[in-house]
């Protein structure tokens, strides 16, 4: 679907660029620069995760452990840890030689504080990961306990930098978090401290002089520079005024402009550790959408494959359960799926006693859009609107901001809503929270939203969790995938495979499976 | 029929009047055309102009180029059309009263009148329609709330000077009321002007109703040639028709009416030619 | 005298803009959507109790009255009170962006002026002719044309397929010119939107230069002239461009407001960081300070606009008396 034209202008755009470029290395100093399409609400990750925050606090805090691309741990502010044989003890030795941005020695006070007090306070991943710990010691300086009340054997993976960001305990111990002043001046213990944010033009990290890891970091600055529009975006990536396109910076529409373009390196492996599948979720708490018959009629109605072909221009994978396809546990054998049929669709529909009124209407209901400017969740959202027709469901899609898209959707006032949600490394951590009965928590984002409950399901997930062998794990999730997809527990669409952009200038950008959330300390000139 | 023949005197309003024709009965016809509406995706996204079923190409969602056109025009004739006759009701209603009344209603006139010169108007226009919602409705009565003071200008203007002449002086002797005077006297004299720059006002609704779609401020509901050129600003540096050619109805169709207006003026204002 | 109408015309300034500004107030408190939400939602949660104290912060619980004298009196003393959104100073902001948008409207002048009235004039000179009609014919283009979609051709034409102009923004992103080097780059960026601006307003003042100076081509000074014996090109200068300069005066006094209007598409297309932008993003964010801040920034500068072109007008046509 490469238009010619469009070819012919990238083949012109590369060699003669008319227009100025900015200097690659003004004064020796080396630039990172990348993109954001508007000022983060503040940098504080934990606080409210987006993912920009995310991206941008990747450089400045960090977890106890890093992860490769088979997800093994590997040492990052922890030297090492061990693990008792019962799965209920884990000793991480921290680092000795780590200083905060601002001088102050990391401790084994900080991740006292990080895992005990402040990660679960504010962020539901957190909270669920960490609910398993019964209690946390510092003998000394330098080393951490945790005692888990069951041995859960996701612990680990619950120590990524994007999961769980080391924060400096002698700047919010005792504060209101929310209304900290350095919830816009963070200090962590990154490659790159926070230098200045000019609203509405870029936020400056600065090199980390004192950074343990040596020669790290490859460039000296890095910048986040505000680019409204996705035109803006493209124009930057090519020409060069930016390095890094991340995530959702390029339009769908537009990627085979930047795919064919010489200069760039285009990877889609850089976010496998988010694992994420873009979903529609149902509150399960109105008819019909309580009826599972309804939810496999919808996923009949649609065909998804034309929704990854045409509407995402091929970007991603059709979706057939929780777990994606290429993540552990991911079992498809067990897996109920629901091609494209809409005669099936409306035979459940029948089966179900909603039928056809006056007009051909079986249902009226609500989609609550996501607010994209025109992006690709607002093609999704009419593609499925036009499929529901087809069967007798009129969908009326409503365009909301984004306050009032959390405050709808934590506070259950929805029919149908649109989410990407990430399995962050394993299913307990990642995918539970929104199947879990216990997870249905009024007003607050990033839960059981849909009201889904099953008492096998909490049981499985709360036995896999806790497995002490990965075969007894593989089991539960199987019969849970098997549940969840016989019962549609969640409309899940695609999986996506966030593209990630740089300019060959650089090498080491993605040196692991959170890509950008693990930051840019690798990264050096080519 | 000396109206007719002054009318159609030029071959550019000739030609304006063919095409406006044209675009009126594809707006019209457009639901007995298709078979489809132009919400509807039917295939794969941008495909160029003269793929096979796509006569204008596929949109950025896999709609019919060709469909949203023509159901586009339908937009732009109705908005374009029912704001322009608010903007004369009401502008010739006020302008009216404070032509053939004068003093301190025709004080307060050119005061609000002036008013509408120096706020920057299409800003005025957003608030407006973030006001009453984005819709059909909305963008008409907004378009009408900001053009209907040129209207109320010239027909003031005219009051003012019919309103000492003879033929009005002699009605009033022989008793008719003010109310009468001024529609059946002064009013049908006071017209030819309105309707010399009404179809110059079509054309700038209709671009001024391009502006707010393509801003995102129009009917979301509904297809129309601005929000078309809106939802391809990204689409068009891969897929340039997804721009250019409902752009391209906007400039036939207003130059039609600018033709259109052209003629009118020769036919009512008989001067020598310029 | 002419002071005394220059004071006047000041006074007359202060009374449009404070109508401006209580029409304003209201209209804009009418549109759907409460401050402390949107900014409540910038901050990423929405606690009742959060929200009351921003509503007391920015005395949006006090009554109606209440809230527009305390407006009024800070608009008297030039704060025009705080963005919702931005957390800053709106005149700030305002002052921030509108030298933008002054360079783009005075490029955009000086094009459309300077073509329009050579083109007008070169028409004029031959009326009738291939060349007269081909201007009639391209103002008439321009005049049914959208602006935003001109400006999206430019983008088309001049940065899609033949890249050579910068399509967004006003200076290179992340160069940090200075001196002649950033004046470079900023020209640069002007080139596009700036063409755009100004090739609607250069049909209109080619089609009002030709016809001024065909009007008076046929007056009798203008035959006195030639019968003494000046040039042609004298005549065109001397007399009849001169008073042809009237009705283009008059014209540029209406074009104010249109230009900080009409410059939101312009803007839009092109990402030009300026007032047009700004309006633009007030109205989708709900953002009533900075809204009526730039109203009432437009007004004054309109109103001010206005009586410099009168003067202007005066010295042009010196049979024309101020007051």
């Amino acid at each position: 679907m490469l238009d010619r034209r469009a070819m012919l202008g990238a083949a012109l755009a590369y060699p003669a660029q008319a227009w100025a470029v900015p200097k690659r290395t003004p004064g020796g100093r080396r630039i990172i620069n990348a993109m954001m399409f508007e000022d983060p609400a503040h940098l504080n990750y934990p606080l409210s995760n987006t993912r920009i925050m995310q991206e941008i606090c990747g450089n400045i805090n960090e977890s106890l452990l890093l992860f490769d691309w088979q997800f093994k741990p590997q040492p990052n502010l922890a030297d090492s840890f061990e693990m008792s044989p019962d799965g209920l003890h884990y000793v991480f030795h921290l680092r000795r030689d780590v200083l905060w941005h601002d001088g102050v020695p990391f401790t084994a006070k900080d991740v006292a504080f990080s895992c005990g007090v402040m990660l679960p306070q504010l962020n539901p991943r957190s909270r669920a990961s960490f609910s398993h710990i019964a209690s946390i010691k510092t003998p000394d300086r330098y080393t951490v306990e945790f005692q888990l009340s069951q041995p859960f054997n996701a612990f680990l993976l619950s120590f990524m930098a994007s999961s769980a960001p080391m924060m400096p305990a002698h700047i919010f111990e005792g504060t209101d978090f929310r209304t900290n002043p350095y919830n816009f001046k963070p200090i962590g213990t990154g490659p790159f401290k926070f230098a200045d944010w000019k609203r509405g033009q870029h936020i400056h990290l600065t090199r980390n002089e004192r950074y343990w890891r040596p020669g790290r970091p490859g460039m000296d600055e890095v910048y986040y520079r505000v680019c409204p529009t996705p035109e803006q975006r493209l124009v930057a990536m090519e020409t060069g005024a930016v390095d890094i396109a991340m995530a959702d910076d390029i339009d769908t529409i537009v990627t085979s402009r930047l795919l064919a373009n010489p200069k760039l390196v285009t990877r889609t492996d850089a976010y496998n550790g988010t694992g994420e599948i873009a979903v529609m979720e149902l509150n399960m708490r109105r008819w019909p959408f309580s009826d599972r018959r309804f939810r496999a009629a919808f996923l009949h109605a649609v065909d998804r494959e034309f929704l990854v072909k045409a509407i995402n221009f091929g970007m991603g994978k059709v979706a057939h359960g929780p777990i994606p396809s290429d993540a552990p546990y991911y079992d498809d054998k067990v897996l109920t799926k629901y091609p494209y049929d809409p005669a099936r669709a409306r035979a459940l529909l029948d089966e179900m006693g909603c039928k056809p009124k006056l007009g051909g209407v079986r249902h009226r209901f609500g989609i609550m859009m996501i607010p994209d400017g025109g992006g690709y969740w607002t093609r999704n959202a009419q593609y499925i609107k036009q499929a529901l027709a087809q069967v007798g469901l009129e969908v009326e899609l409503e365009a909301v901001d984004w306050p009032t898209q959390l405050r709808r959707s934590g506070n259950w006032e929805f029919d149908c809503d649109c989410n990407s949600y990430g399995e962050y490394g394993d299913p307990a951590i990642g995918t539970s929270r929104f199947y879990l009965s216990g997870n249905i928590r009024k007003g607050v984002p990033l839960t059981n939203l849909q009201g889904y409950v099953n008492p096998e399901v909490d049981r499985l997930f709360n036995q896999a969790a806790v497995a002490v062998s990965r075969a007894e794990a593989q089991a539960c999730y199987s019969r849970l995938q098997q549940i969840l997809t016989h019962d549609v527990g969640m409309l899940w669409l695609y999986e996506r495979k966030p593209v990630f952009i740089y300019n060959k200038r650089l090498k080491n950008v993605v040196m692991g499976p959170n890509g950008p959330s693990d930051g840019f300390g690798a990264t050096e000139l080519a | 029929m000396g109206f007719a023949r002054r009318f159609f005197a030029r071959p550019a309003t000739v030609f304006g009047s063919v095409v406006f024709l044209i675009i009126v009965i594809i707006a019209l016809g457009s639901p007995l055309m298709f078979a489809h509406g132009p919400l509807s995706i039917v295939g794969m996204p941008l495909l160029p102009p003269g793929s096979p079923g796509f006569l204008a190409g596929s949109d950025v969602i896999g709609r019919d180029m060709a469909v949203g056109l023509a159901y586009g025009a339908r937009i732009s004739l109705l908005v374009g059309i029912s704001s322009t006759c608010c903007a004369v009701g009401i502008g010739v209603l006020l302008g009216a009263i404070a032509g053939y009344y004068g003093g301190a209603v025709d004080d307060l006139l050119m005061r609000m009148t002036e008013f509408f010169q120096i706020i920057p108007a299409f800003v005025l226009l957003m608030v407006l329609v973030a006001f009453m919602q984005p819709s059909l409705g909305s963008a008409v009565i907004g378009i009408a709330l900001i053009t209907w003071p040129q209207v109320a200008r010239v027909v003031r203007g005219q009051f003012l000077s019919l309103r000492s002449r003879e033929f009005v002086e002699a009605a009033r002797v022989i008793g008719m009321g003010d109310a009468r005077i001024i529609f059946t006297q002064i009013l049908p004299n006071a017209l030819p002007p309105i309707v010399v720059i009404s179809s110059m006002m079509v054309g700038n609704a209709i671009l001024t109703e391009s502006a707010l779609s393509f801003l995102g401020l129009g009917d979301p509901n509904l297809m129309s040639w601005g929000s078309m050129i809106g939802s391809s600003r990204v689409a068009m540096w891969v897929a340039w028709w997804t721009t250019v050619l409902p752009g391209l109805c906007i400039v036939i169709t207003v130059l039609a009416l600018n033709f259109i207006g052209d003629g009118l003026n020769d036919a009512l204002n008989p001067r020598r030619r310029r | 005298m002419k002071f005394s109408y220059i004071a006047m015309r000041l006074v007359k300034t202060v009374l449009i803009t404070a109508a401006v500004v209580l029409l304003s107030f209201f209209l804009i408190r009418a549109v759907p959507g409460d401050a402390a939400t949107v900014m409540a939602g910038q901050a990423g949660y929405a606690d009742e109790a959060y929200m009351k104290g921003l509503r007391a912060e920015y005395g949006l619980d006090q009554p109606l009255p209440v809230q527009l004298w305390r407006y009024v009196e800070k608009v008297a003393r030039g704060d025009l009170g705080t963005s919702y959104v931005r957390r800053q100073p709106v005149t700030a902001i305002i002052l921030e962006r509108l030298p933008n948008t002054l360079l783009l409207d005075a490029f955009a002048l000086l094009v459309a002026a300077a073509g329009g009235i050579w083109l007008g004039s070169m028409a004029a000179r031959r009326p009738g002719s291939a060349g007269d009609s081909a201007v009639t014919v391209l103002a008439m283009l321009f005049y049914a044309v959208p602006q935003f979609w001109l400006g999206m051709m430019m983008v088309l034409v001049f940065a899609v397929w033949f890249p050579l102009l910068p399509p967004f923004g006003i200076e290179t992103m992340g160069a940090d010119y200075t001196g002649l080097a950033r004046v470079g780059d900023v020209v640069q960026h002007m080139i596009l939107p700036g063409m755009t601006l100004a090739l609607y307003f250069l049909a209109s003042y080619a089609r009002l230069t030709r016809t001024a100076m065909i009007d008076v081509a046929d007056q009798d000074f203008v035959k006195t002239a030639r019968a003494k014996g000046l040039t042609e090109r004298q005549v065109a200068r001397r007399h009849i461009l001169r008073n042809a300069l009237i009705p283009l005066v008059t014209y540029a006094g209406l074009q104010a407001s249109i230009l900080v209007g009409g410059s939101v598409l312009v803007e839009n297309v092109f990402s030009w960081p300026g007032v047009g932008t700004l309006a633009f993003q007030a109205v989708q964010g709900r953002d009533n300070p900075l809204l009526l801040g730039i109203f009432i920034v437009t007004a004054v500068l309109v109103s001010l606009f206005n009586l410099i072109t009168d003067i202007a007008y005066s010295i042009v046509d010196p049979r024309v008396e101020l007051g």
